[in-house]
């Protein structure tokens, strides 16, 4: 801040000339959206989609401003169900995410320098393609024709049970959540494990630690900031994902994305659909609040 | 001093979307070069035309190739399609501003929704002289009185869709709701069974079932319905939109509700496969949702007079035929009969007889608190 | 030394996990017959399909195009950001630069639909994806711009002042040649993130314009033939071979050096 002003504006174009294009810009392509959206969810749904005008000339057709939108989404428990489900959805593949990213970030960070950007290379091409990519090819995988449905269901045979479809299950929908965000915790992972100095492994070895013990007490507790990192990258997209439910759900798999999607592009109600956006923006807030707070007391341990 | 922990505190602030970006940028920046492919692409594009084009904004696979390219050949001009697989998509997206179409083809209530929004283009009916081939059936509806505004295309009804040789083996019935609905029989499908990924359809199928209109709007009846579907849903495997037509081909799905056009897509494919089974639909005796598509002018389509010639092209029997040849669409066209293939035309799917014809409904278009009621419906639908 | 049986098994796993699904797709691709479930014989009929399907072509290029228009205007737009967040400590600014980017791509998408229709009136297609576009492309720019602008020693600038350089001149002849790999490098990755955007494509499309990200899409969900397989093995081997020629060209891209 001192260095700023200690440059004399000579050197400088003036501030508004640099800022204001990209300011202005995104203060209509995002504040003035967002505003819009709040006030949206006020409003009347118009009788066929759109909103209802603010002000008309007969009484009895809907106009102005209501609450009702809101007083609709409490008047059922179903929506909050919504909410928790997605949530605990989003957490899981979090949580999955990080067991399966957890090793293989490990791995490359200690392995030797020249290997590692390879390694990293290997797991960030399979993302260069398009996540309906990765939708598509579990779509063939768990498929009821493919070997591997097939398999399972022989296996059950033995043993007596049910065969069981693995397409439009919620199965499906986690596994291909899982594929979908994986690299972004491991690319966090990777950044925080290659900061470590190995030097404090092998103190740890001298005090008579054993590698379970390395890993817990001192491995994994300096990766707090990674698993934070990574776990937001994952968890706030996931949250409000609507193409993989959309896809490869069975007959119970909604999430917030999948009924915000409908009340916009099916049941033409968007001051509901607004809504429902604003509550998923506390929502998110809240748990990038909770995550902030998280991190700042795991950073002692750095 | 106090600069720098204002700093700290700063950083904190954003310590969580910061990440966001910079680990997320090296990966990123491999999809770079990705991009670099679609110059291939490119080259093949053609050059854009300047000549007559009619822009049709129609349902997925419902017109004939060779229709097209005799229609194109006779009017020296081009048709650009766009296509759509949902009255509800179609219609959100012209509430959502689209532009640009001459003929649009939406079912019943979405006309009435057009005509009310006066989206519509009347239609000139002495450009029309095909307009004599359409049974008197199918016109002046409920939706468009008087024809002012719409004229038959084709229609779909909402059916029992079934692998013939599997129903036999179970010795299940097939002309009723009942199998879809009841657990009694539904134990013996336990994940084969689909059902439309529709509001609308599904609601349909349970009213009937229990002895209301489709139409009905009673909120006690949507819930007795809401509660009937809850109670098949364990037996089903999938709401589906349309990949049904292929799990029915390969035999993994046994028992659809689904559209006749799609089913009779499925016994197409089941047949050239040589499967073994034969994929057929069964007319419910408590009735099905019939919906007929009509040809519309959409006011914002710069030529109406292309629109009309198309109309017009599209009631000739032979043109019209094509269309049920092809994907087995229920036909309005009295001049068409004579050139649809026989075993299409004896399916109660394509032409029902009249005492089918009198427990077949129209859906009509929904307010929006109606609207709103039944997406809460359908949530409690697909989350219990 | 220390990578143990356990964790070398963990760590293919996750690899074999990352890649079965992509060589799943690949192979099927290449399968005569319409149905990825069991292998028939080989052939290349879904590729041709795919160079002949029209309105593929058109979505590959409509895409092309956008991503053209929405990465120069996002790159202009990033680079100032990107500066103005260096020099100035402008709180609004870096909100608005973040918030896009770190919000679900679901919220911008309704937002901004309720945005063109409902205010700017505007009939949604090229142009409101193009804006769209613009809008989340622009915080990676300006990311990477900064981040390049922190490792810039701050004495050059002071230099150039004492020299007596105009603010211009000073722009022109130090700060820029300094951070233009990091602007072509914000550049590239806001084409690649518009031509690989689906969400807020979706709700900002309307129904005129299609980009190969939607028409994969309904080619999913409505009817999926191996021609899906066909453009996205194209996709990927594509992407292999350039990621090859980058590593030659500039090493330091891969490294994620930006």
């Amino acid at each position: 801040m001192n260095d700023e002003r200690k440059l004399s504006r000579s050197t400088r174009f003036p501030r508004w000339l640099v800022s204001g294009p990209p300011l202005l810009f995104l203060l209509l392509l995002v504040a003035i959206p967002g505003v819009i959206m709040v006030f949206a969810s006020f409003r009347y749904p118009g009788e066929f989609g759109g909103l209802a005008p603010l002000a008309a000339s007969d009484p009895q057709t809907l106009h102005g401003f209501t609450t009702e939108t809101y007083r609709f989404f409490f008047s059922d428990f179903i929506y909050v169900e919504v909410f928790i489900k997605s949530f605990v959805m989003a957490l899981a593949t979090t949580l999955i995410c990080l067991v399966m990213a957890y090793p293989l970030a490990l791995l490359i960070a200690r392995s030797p320098k020249r290997s590692r950007n390879l390694m990293m290379l290997l797991v960030i091409l399979p993302f260069t393609s398009n996540f309906l990519i990765g939708i598509y090819a579990w779509m063939i995988i768990l498929g009821p024709q493919a070997a591997l449905n097939q398999l399972i269901n022989i296996l059950l045979g033995i043993f007596g049970a049910a065969p069981v479809q693995l397409l439009f299950s919620p199965f499906a929908v986690m596994i291909t959540m899982v594929y979908v965000y994986l690299p972004f915790m491991v690319l966090p992972l990777y950044t925080n494990l290659e900061k470590h100095d190995p030097a404090l492994l092998d103190a740890a070895q001298d005090l008579g630690a054993n590698a379970w013990q390395r890993f817990w007490r001192v491995t994994f507790p300096l990766s707090q900031p990674g698993i934070f990192a990574g776990s937001a990258l994952v968890f706030i997209p996931a949250i409000g994902m609507f193409a993989v439910p959309e896809l490869l759900g069975g007959i119970g798999d909604i999430m917030i994305g999948n009924l915000i999607k409908d009340q916009f592009l099916g049941t033409r109600d968007w001051p509901f659909g607004s809504t429902l956006a604003i509550l998923l923006t506390l929502a998110v807030l809240l748990v990038v609040w909770l995550v902030a707070k998280l991190s700042g007391r795991g950073g002692r341990y750095a | 001093m106090f600069s720098r922990k204002d700093n700290i505190h700063e950083k904190h602030e954003i310590s969580v979307a910061d990440p966001y970006m910079n680990y997320r940028l090296p990966f990123r920046a491999f999809r770079v070069f990705r991009g670099l492919m679609f110059f291939a692409f490119l080259v093949q594009l053609n050059c854009a035309h300047a000549e007559d084009v009619l822009h049709l904004y129609n349902w997925n696979n419902y017109i004939s190739d060779t229709t097209i390219a005799r229609f194109e050949k006779q009017c020296a001009c081009r048709v650009v399609q766009d296509y759509y697989s949902d009255n509800e998509e179609m219609l959100a997206k012209l509430a959502a501003g689209a532009t640009g179409y001459d003929l649009i083809v939406p079912t019943g209530n979405a006309v009435e929704a057009l005509i009310r929004q006066r989206a519509l283009r009347p239609l000139d009916k002495s450009l029309l002289p095909n307009l004599n081939n359409i049974d008197q059936a199918y016109l002046n509806t409920v939706f468009d009185p008087g024809n002012r505004y719409s004229v038959p295309y084709a229609y779909t009804l909402t059916l029992i869709g079934y692998n013939s040789e599997k129903m036999r083996e179970l010795q299940l019935p097939v002309d009723s709701w009942a199998v879809i609905f009841e657990p009694r029989y539904l134990e013996k499908l336990k994940g084969h069974v689909t059902v439309l990924d529709s509001q609308r359809e599904l609601l349909a199928a349970a009213l009937k079932y229990l002895g209301y209109f489709a139409n009905d709007t009673d909120e006690t009846h949507w819930k007795k319905a809401r509660d009937l579907i809850i109670r098949a849903k364990p037996y089903w495997a999938a709401f589906n939109a349309s990949s049904y037509i292929k799990e029915l081909t390969v035999g993994n799905i046994w028992l659809v509700h689904g559209y006749s056009n799609d089913i009779f897509q499925a016994d197409l494919d089941a047949q050239n496969a040589q499967r073994g089974f034969r994929i057929l639909a069964g007319i419910p005796k408590e009735g099905a949702v019939l919906a007929l598509d009509s040809m519309v002018l959409h006011k914002s389509g710069p030529r109406p007079d292309l629109a009309h010639r198309f109309i017009d092209f599209m009631l000739d029997g032979h043109n019209s035929s094509e269309l049920t040849n092809l994907i087995g669409s229920g036909n309005p066209n009295l001049a068409a009969r004579r050139y649809i293939q026989p075993e299409i035309a004896q399916s109660p799917a394509v032409f029902p007889d009249k005492t089918q014809q009198e427990n077949l409904e129209m859906l009509r278009d929904l307010d929006r608190h109606q609207r709103r009621v039944l997406s809460r419906i359908w949530t409690e639908i697909k989350l219990r | 030394m220390r990578r143990g049986p356990w964790l070398w098994a963990a760590a293919l796993a996750a690899y074999a996990f990352l890649y079965l699904p992509l060589t799943i797709v690949v192979i099927y691709s290449f399968n005569d017959s319409r149905l990825n479930a069991e292998w028939v014989g080989f052939t290349w009929h879904w590729y041709h399909e795919l160079f002949h399907d029209e309105d593929m072509l058109i979505a590959a290029g409509n895409s092309l195009l956008i991503a053209l228009i929405a990465s120069l205007s996002a790159t202009l737009l990033g680079t100032m950001a990107g500066l103005a967040m260096h020099r100035y400590d402008l709180k609004l600014l870096n909100f608005m630069v973040l918030a896009p980017v770190a919000m679900p791509e679901i919220l911008l998408g309704v937002s901004l639909l309720l945005f063109f229709i409902q205010v700017l009136n505007l009939t949604l297609g090229m142009l409101s994806i193009v804006l769209a576009h613009i809008t989340f492309s622009i915080g990676f720019v300006a990311v990477i711009v900064r981040a390049q602008l922190t490792s810039i020693d701050e004495s050059l600038f002071e230099a150039a002042r004492d020299l007596g350089a105009t603010p211009w001149e000073t722009f022109r002849y130090v700060t820029f040649p300094l951070i233009l790999p990091a602007v072509i490098a914000g550049g590239l990755m806001a084409f690649t993130l518009s031509i690989d955007d689906f969400v807020v494509t979706f709700f900002t499309a309307g129904v005129g314009v299609q980009t190969l990200p939607l028409r994969i899409y309904s080619m999913i969900k409505i009817a999926v033939t191996p021609e899906v397989n066909a453009v996205s093995t194209l996709m990927m081997l594509l992407t292999l071979g350039m990621i090859v020629l980058a590593s030659r060209i500039a090493p330091d891209v891969l490294k994620g050096k930006v």
